[in-house]
């Protein structure tokens, strides 16, 4: 009696312990202690990455009750960003100067709530106007962004695809980089139509949230200085492009990459966010369209994707640190591979590369520790951990939910953008990695347990280790105990796998490992 | 007089359905009101429409001389309205200080309000690393007011809280309510007539979404006939 108690209060650790020893029984039955090194470190590395996906969905499903479909698309964008930024940075610092001048109207928000109370518009003109500021708005934007000389590749042009630019890149060769066409566009004119589009749309916008807002605002010159600051900022990137790309282009790889990893976190926020405050807070109310929604939003992404940067397959060139191949390599130790930076180390007699086996799972493990800290320690993460359970009642308590709604979203878009850049170099960009880490997720989630942080962890963990195992096997066979027998799973068994291993948990815990029972 | 909360002819929807149709309330400065009337009636929603928690689609609702109905919800309540719920909401995976510390709005909040309220509920401080899930039914009550003291509120909207309680600590939690309402307005949902006219100064009576009847509950407590057709209670 006292035992089956026993059992039931532990269920997730024997749970867990089974499928580990029942992993590691039979790695000890036939396989080479090289091979299970390798297999292991490769499942721990697939599964930093799908828990860096699984986590922010399920930080987001937990707080908003969004089921994020998009999360994977989001996952994808983050690794074309960061591609982009590591190979072709004259890109990135063409966009920053419309960037700059688009954001800086949104800077006066303050200003446009005051100017908005100030003057009383009719009822029905309160409602016409503000659309028709936001059409003539987009019309003028959509007219100078046309022309806005940015420098791009040509996906239909093979010879100037990010096949060939990755290709190259990775050969070290340093790609020549087209300078712009600035015929036809005086700065002047798209200056100032970029400003003034984003001032007219800002306010639109403000307007038509105007009186929910607290009434008395007293403006100024702080309130100013966000506009100026980002006014300065893009005409600066504009005067210095030429230096800032030279600079860019000539800088060490693992710096560049450093620039790439955070400029693709930062766009996974800023997207994140925008994708908060203007679709998904509408439709709260309504969780069938949010779902709906965000598919859409998921296939919309991936045509994108496809119209931007093309349909075929490429990688990402890794960065110095881990691409050595000469002299000394592969490294036999750390030290070893930090004097000659080689791409590939010997563990136990078994080769792995260092960026996707070493790499990656430390910076899983140190995002969750650090969203762990953030969750546990500081006050956002209390409030997010009371919103998970009684939104009405943070709210009650004086709360501005909506905006760490926002937070958390962004945040979860972070970290999935941040597992994209990281896949890149690894597992190399397509159209369709996204859905297949979004599924990894999702199975990982269901069993860890849907919200709980810990449990996407341990999910991931055990959904990468399964599949690379059975990967492993399908090359090396299992001999069947007692018979002559020795099977090999073929590759569709490994997806199935980690399905039959959901199903087997949900069965006996119907809310995962770590869930909370509701 | 001087009315801190006048709540004036509200009508609220949840869903399809027309829950308030036409309450109106005026609280007093420095009183305790009560919102009585049966089960159903209206009195959560009253409480959960000042607060924007369901927003009313009429009427119109004073707070210090503003008017705040359309507000946001955390707007209204950082304009210093504390909210204890019916169902308590404590929030389970925070420890009882944590609770507490959520309700700052401005730093140094709990630091300051601490005294004040271990004095209240010495049973609290004892308990402070607890999370809310082991906490009693009456502990959770505690809490919930205390959370509700700790920002500088000068309005406490209370929801029921002798519900489900033993006698002895109802009686702790009336003492409770009555130090902390030299502090701030009150305005108390409950079921208990007993409890309600022991505290309050003044009354609503609320009957199936409408407010009926308000005066001093000095009045009601000897008006046996309002008592047994509006209450039902003796």
């Amino acid at each position: 009696m006292k035992l089956s108690a026993y059992f039931r209060k532990n269920l997730t650790l024997i749970i867990v312990l089974a499928v580990l020893s029942g992993l590691f029984i039979a790695a000890a039955n036939g396989m080479e202690s090289k091979d299970f090194v390798i297999t292991l470190l490769r499942g721990l590395s697939v599964g930093s990455l799908t828990f860096l996906v699984a986590s922010g969905f399920s930080l987001i499903f937990g707080l908003l009750d969004v089921l994020n479909l998009a999360h994977g698309t989001l996952f994808m964008i983050g690794a074309y960003i960061g591609w982009t930024v590591y190979v072709r940075p004259d890109t990135l610092v063409d966009l920053l100067t419309p960037l700059a001048l688009l954001l800086s109207g949104f800077m006066l928000g303050d200003v446009w709530i005051a100017l908005s109370n100030r003057i009383l518009f009719g009822k029905r003109l309160k409602r016409i106007l503000p659309w028709v500021g936001i059409f003539i708005s987009a019309l003028i934007l959509f007219s100078v962004l046309k022309q806005y000389p940015i420098a791009i590749w040509k996906v239909a042009n093979y010879a100037q695809s990010p096949v060939s630019i990755s290709y190259l890149a990775s050969q070290g060769q340093n790609i020549l980089m087209p300078p712009v066409d600035m015929a036809g566009f005086s700065p002047l004119l798209g200056f100032a139509g970029l400003i003034a589009g984003s001032l007219l749309l800002a306010f639109c916008l403000a307007v038509m949230k105007a009186g929910k807002q607290a009434a008395t605002i007293c403006i100024t010159w702080r309130n100013f200085s966000g506009f100026v600051v980002l006014l300065l900022a893009g005409i600066l990137f504009f005067v210095f492009n030429n230096a800032l790309t030279d600079f860019l282009a000539n800088l060490n790889s693992n710096w560049l990459f450093l620039v790439a990893v955070l400029v693709a976190v930062a766009s996974g926020i800023g997207l994140g966010a925008l994708m908060e405050t203007t679709l998904i807070r509408p439709l709260y109310i309504r969780p069938i369209y949010q779902l709906m929604l965000t598919l859409g939003l998921s296939a919309i992404g991936i045509e994108v994707v496809r119209a931007i940067w093309g349909r075929p397959e490429f990688t990402m060139p890794r960065p110095e640190l881990f691409a050595g191949t000469g002299e000394g390599c592969p490294a036999t130790s750390l030290a070893d591979w930090w004097q000659y930076h080689c791409s590939t180390m010997l563990v136990m007699d078994g080769r792995i590369r260092v960026f996707n086996e070493i790499l990656i799972p430390v910076i899983g493990i140190i995002v969750l520790v650090a969203v762990w800290m953030l969750l546990q320690r500081s006050r956002l993460g209390m409030v997010i951990r009371a919103g998970v359970q009684d939104r009405e009642m943070v709210e009650a308590l004086g709360i501005n939910v909506r905006r760490v709604f926002t937070l958390v979203f962004a945040l979860g878009v972070g970290l999935a953008a941040l597992g994209g850049v990281l896949a890149a170099p690894s597992i190399g960009l397509s159209n369709l990695m996204g859905e297949s880490f979004l599924l990894n997720a999702l199975i990982a989630l269901a069993i860890g347990g849907l919200t709980s942080y810990p449990g996407a962890a341990l999910g991931s963990l055990l959904v990468g280790l399964l599949q690379q195992f059975i990967i492993k096997y399908g090359q090396i066979g299992i001999p069947i105990p007692f018979m002559d027998v020795i099977f090999k799973p073929s590759p569709p068994i490994v997806p199935a796998s980690t399905i039959l291993l959901m199903v087997i948990i949900l069965l006996i815990l119907p809310n995962g490992l770590l869930g909370k029972k509701e | 007089m001087d009315y801190i909360l006048d709540v004036q002819d509200i009508h609220t929807f949840i869903g399809q359905y027309h829950i308030l149709q036409g309450v109106s309330v005026r609280v007093p400065r420095g009183s305790i009101t009560a919102l009585l009337g049966r089960n159903g009636a209206g009195k959560t929603t009253t409480l959960k429409s000042i607060l924007g928690l369901t927003p009313p689609r009429q009427g119109k609702i004073m707070f210090e001389g503003n008017e705040i109905q359309g507000m946001l919800s955390f707007n209204i309540a950082s304009l210093g309205i504390g909210f204890v719920p019916e169902n308590r909401s404590i929030f389970r995976d925070l420890s009882v200080e944590e609770n507490l510390k959520i309700a700052e709005r401005k730093k140094g909040d709990y630091a300051g309000k601490k005294g004040f309220i271990f004095t209240l509920f010495p049973d609290l401080k004892r308990l402070i690393n607890l999370s809310g899930i082991n906490l009693s039914g009456g502990q959770q009550q505690m809490l919930a007011i205390a959370r509700a003291l700790v920002a500088d509120n000068c309005l406490l909207l209370i929801d029921e809280p002798s519900e489900g309680l033993a006698p002895v600590l109802i009686e702790q939690l009336m003492k409770a309510i009555q130090q902390l309402s030299a502090y701030s307005t009150v305005v108390l949902v409950e079921q208990n007539f007993l409890v309600a006219s022991q505290l309050a100064e003044y009354y609503v009576i609320i009957e199936e979404g409408r407010s009926v009847k308000e005066g001093k509950m000095k009045d009601l407590t000897n008006d046996k006939a309002t008592i047994q057709h509006y209450l039902g209670a003796a």
